[in-house]
């Protein structure tokens, strides 16, 4: 059951990961075309302002989707050493100080949108973009990766008190890069 | 009592020969100890341009600074304070900035939870361009830097094209070709060296006086008793906001003339930029398109209440009136 | 508040808490007790303020491109027709080892894939034309690491971001360095093969023609070198800009050798994403402890504290590369940089050296660290193409070029302007 969720949240973030990253394609795309206007002396306009609303996105809703690929770098020098339920504890201790961090961050984004809805702000360039629709996007983001957190830390605890131990390396350890990387060649 | 302090940035006199001073020194003495300062500056500290304001409401800091143009994202109304070229010595934008004060404090009670202590100028924003410019006919077409809205939105009406680009990475563009032109005051442009990449200097106070906004968090300024609220508000006008203006004018005239070797420089080698005064014409046509075109856009984006208030006042001192629908 | 840092830095992450979270938690701390601010109320508009930014997204633009390269097939390509032209080196196959790695550092920031992908094509015809599997998975491991010194580099974004320095004079101040690491590389190769014949496997000439046939593979990678640095460098375009125009190149070029399809476009994309991702937890990270660190006054803290050591500022400099070779051993590229930036930037600087200098000496000292063990991802990546032997076997491989690096920083140590010379006249 807890597997199955997990299974199913991994899915959901790849999913986010795909749709984001071809989101970031059609961003190549807008650059592009505004290079080849600009040879031919027009100009779409306000593209460092556009790429930069959609890093900020990209790099919220890319946090989950990460987060379960279990790519964010974590120094294993001292964990290969220990025991199976040793390495176990150092992943819950890494899940809970990533949970509370990543809920301090979703928490304190909320003033941030808060303030351009009820300001009406509209970015201080020639666009006027008003700030709520990058910033909503981007504060979904980061409730998304924090909820993802406190997810996997639950369902990990949950399959600690079952005694899967291996199954919780699986799911929140430390990814082989290199393997992987060497898999996807094969 | 201790106040955390941001000033503007360190690296401009503004700074230096006047915010540094007055909260490290003059407003603790003038205290007798009872009020304590830590001061840093918004560049020091890492803070985006557009965050000081935002983040002082939120209280992070107790009193900062930095330029009103800086905030407008959250308050397209505060474009009012630096209107360009209707001010053209010190004297006159003083005169306009008093006049907007009113309209200020209500904007950064209401918007960033602040209440204003001072407003005191940056030299005016001129242009450097690194192009054959002899008038503003010339810039019809070119790539212009702007700072703040208003400007930005001139520059269009003038025919230019105004490009965001960030004050550091100015005479990269500049060098490279990616701008023509960018504006500034003319001492931040020879402290950062900006005469190295371009060659003709236009004296059109084109991007207005960039006012820069003293405030403090509204929480803390309530929290003091009011004797200390008085003796804050009496020395800051008196020791740091008076004196501020009144080098303002002999800035204009050493600054121009470090830039162009025109006079004696008094801060260091002089250089030689051609220096570009523009014509009655010039101006009369700029103005023009400022009241028919860029106040008429502002009144849109800052609601019809703020352009009434603005005509009232600031208007009324200098002589414009923005059209309403 | 140096002693905090440090303890803090180490314990937390030998717990293994993911890097990018242990610096935001050190923020907080500093916050907390050493800045009259309460910064936390900022911490949303400072996420906010950092991530919006129109040069970092040159991060995922560049990550594509390599995606695109490496798992479009390219690179194998790219490895087979450098091998017609380079093997008849002393030497052999390991020049042309040498020269794909330093071709995907140019355009790539990848550099694992960049390494896996030349050791799994390398890996079988080294041991069938009989080279010495120590010096063959050495050079591998160690031509590997330009990919971070040679631009467009995502390391030296992540730097010129975080320290305000330029980043086109970046990449224009790797490009010197850069290219002697390479051809160093390759003259160390030539020279020990020269001095034992034995380690370096059968030197092979092809005919002529045939060397012209596989110009298609090398050219259009070439163009796309050439196309992304030289606009940069020119000013046409910014590194955001380059980048874009890049991916759009890498897609053609891709299409040509017949690699762009709906799985491998898919591959890519997650790989971008979970790069990206992965490197902006760590650069949000740092910003923000870089942030509470200046709000804490840490530049007037470490000045006084370089004062009382009474060190001259050519001896702390030796005591920063010192610590940059130690802390290589157990930390990798990206970490390394991001933790010792808010720190050694500020002394390096106020001593009176250039930022951009110290940049470009940072990136050669920690591409050491991908090839120390006994953290050193490179040595894994080639240890893992190889699928037997033992680990030792690379890491002896390797310590010819590792010395090879660490005289690369004395030099640019003795003369700055072999980093300082190309953007003072560009
Ligand atoms: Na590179
Ligand atoms: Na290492």
């Amino acid at each position: 059951m807890v597997l199955h969720i997990f299974e199913l949240l991994r899915r959901i973030n790849r999913v986010i990961a795909l749709v984001v990253g071809l989101g970031l394609l059609v961003c190549v795309g807008y650059v592009l075309l505004e290079i080849t206007l600009r040879r031919f002396g027009t100009s779409l306009g306000g593209t460092s302002e556009i790429t930069g609303y959609v890093m900020a996105v990209t790099t919220a809703w890319g946090m989950g989707f990460a987060l379960m690929e279990l790519s964010h770098i974590r120094i294993e020098v001292l964990r290969t050493r220990f025991a199976s339920w040793g390495r176990v504890f150092l992943d819950l201790l890494a899940m809970l100080a990533m949970s509370a961090t990543v809920v301090i961050i979703a928490f304190r984004a909320w003033p941030v949108l808060a303030r351009s809805i009820t300001n009406n702000s509209r970015a201080n360039t020639v666009l006027e973009t008003p700030l709520w629709i990058p910033q909503s996007l981007w504060f979904g983001g980061w409730v998304w990766f924090a909820c993802m957190c406190c997810a996997v830390t639950l369902l990990s605890i949950a399959l600690v008190l079952q005694g899967k131990l291996g199954a919780v390396e699986g799911k929140i350890g430390i990814r082989n890069e290199v393997e992987d990387e060497l898999e996807q060649l094969r | 009592e201790m106040l955390s302090v941001v000033g503007s940035w360190s690296n401009l006199p503004l700074y230096q020969q006047f915010e540094s001073p007055f909260w490290t020194e003059i407003l603790p003495e003038a205290s007798n100890g009872t009020l304590e300062v830590a001061m840093t500056t918004h560049n020091e500290m890492g803070l985006g341009v557009g965050d000081v304001f935002n983040l002082l409401g939120d209280g992070v800091y107790d009193v900062a600074m930095t330029v009103g143009d800086y905030a407008v994202a959250d308050a397209p109304e505060l474009e009012g304070l630096d209107v360009p070229l209707v001010a053209l010595d010190a004297d006159t934008a003083r005169a306009m900035v008093d006049a907007a004060r009113p309209m200020v404090n209500d904007i950064f009670r209401d918007r960033f939870n602040s209440h204003v202590l001072a407003i005191a100028p940056y030299p005016p924003q001129i242009v450097f361009c690194n192009a054959e410019v002899s008038g503003l006919d010339d810039m019809r077409g070119l790539k212009v830097r702007g700072s703040g809205r208003m400007t930005a939105k001139l520059l269009e009406a003038l025919g230019a094209e105004g490009v965001n680009v960030d004050f550091g990475e100015v005479p990269g563009a500049l060098q490279r070709g990616a701008i023509d032109c960018a504006v500034t005051g003319a001492g931040s442009g020879y402290n950062a060296g900006w005469w190295e990449v371009s060659t003709h200097l236009v004296t059109l106070p084109l991007g207005g006086w960039d006012p820069v906004v003293t405030a403090m968090n509204m929480d803390r300024w309530n929290s003091l008793d009011a004797e200390t609220q008085e003796l804050i508000q009496t020395t800051i006008t008196a020791e740091f906001e008076t004196p501020a203006w009144a080098v303002a004018q002999d800035a204009l005239v050493n600054d121009v003339a470090c830039l162009t070797g025109n006079a004696e420089c008094p801060y260091g080698d002089a250089r030689d930029m051609v220096l570009v005064e523009a014509s009655e014409a010039d101006f009369d046509a700029a103005r023009n398109i400022l009241i028919t075109e860029v106040l008429p856009d502002w009144a849109a984006r800052a609601g019809n209440d703020w352009a009434q208030r603005w005509n009232d006042s600031v208007g009324a001192v200098v002589g414009v009136t923005v059209d309403l629908d | 508040m140096i002693l905090y840092i440090f303890s803090g830095l180490l314990g937390l992450m030998a717990l293994t808490i993911p890097v990018g979270i242990v610096l935001f938690l050190l923020g907080f701390g500093i916050d907390q007790f050493f800045t009259p601010f309460p910064l936390i109320r900022g911490l949303g508009q400072f996420v906010w303020s950092s991530s919006n930014s129109s040069t970092l997204i040159a991060i995922p633009f560049f990550v594509l491109l390599g995606e695109v390269l490496v798992r479009g097939g390219v690179a194998a390509k790219t490895y087979a027709a450098l091998d017609r032209w380079l093997s008849w080196l002393p030497g052999g196959l390991i020049h042309a080892n040498i020269g794909t790695a330093t071709l995907f550092s140019a355009t790539s920031g990848s550099s694992v894939a960049t390494a896996a992908t030349v050791a799994t094509v390398a890996m079988p015809q080294a041991e069938k034309l009989g080279y010495d599997p120590r010096l063959f998975s050495g050079a591998i491991a160690a031509g590997g690491t330009l990919g971070i010194m040679i631009p467009p580099s995502i390391n030296l974004i992540v730097y010129g971001f975080l320290t305000e320095t330029s980043i086109p004079q970046l990449f224009v101040a790797g490009l010197i360095p850069g290219l002697m690491l390479a051809v160093g590389f390759s003259m160390m190769t030539v020279l020990i093969c020269m001095v034992r014949p034995e380690l370096g496997g059968e030197s092979r000439r092809y005919p002529f023609p045939e060397m012209l046939g596989v110009l298609v593979h090398l050219i259009p990678i070439f163009l796309l070198f050439a196309a992304i640095v030289g606009s940069i460098y020119r000013g046409w375009a910014t590194p955001t800009e380059a980048a874009a125009v890049g991916v759009g190149m890498a897609f053609v070029i891709a299409a040509f050798s017949g690699g762009v399809n709906w799985p491998m476009l898919k591959e890519s994309l997650y790989g971008t994403m979970r790069i990206t991702a992965m490197i902006m937890l760590v650069v949000l990270g740092a910003a923000f402890l870089n942030f509470t660190l200046s709000s804490a006054g840490l530049g007037r803290e470490l000045r006084a504290f370089m004062e009382g050591l009474g060190f001259t500022p050519f001896m702390t400099l030796m005591v920063i590369v010192l610590i940059y070779i130690v802390l290589g051993f157990f930390i990798e590229t990206l970490s390394l940089m991001v933790i010792t930036i808010p720190i050694m930037v500020p002394i390096v600087v106020g001593l009176g050296y250039d930022p951009i200098w110290f940049g470009i000496l940072m990136i050669v000292l920690v591409e050491m660290a991908l090839i120390t063990p006994p953290v050193g991802l490179n040595l894994y990546v080639v240890q893992g193409a190889r699928r037997g032997g033992n680990l030792s076997e690379v890491m002896v491989g390797a310590i010819p070029y590792a010395v090879l690096m660490l005289l690369m920083a004395f030099l640019l140590i003795a003369v700055p302007d072999l980093a300082l010379w190309l953007p003072k006249n560009l």
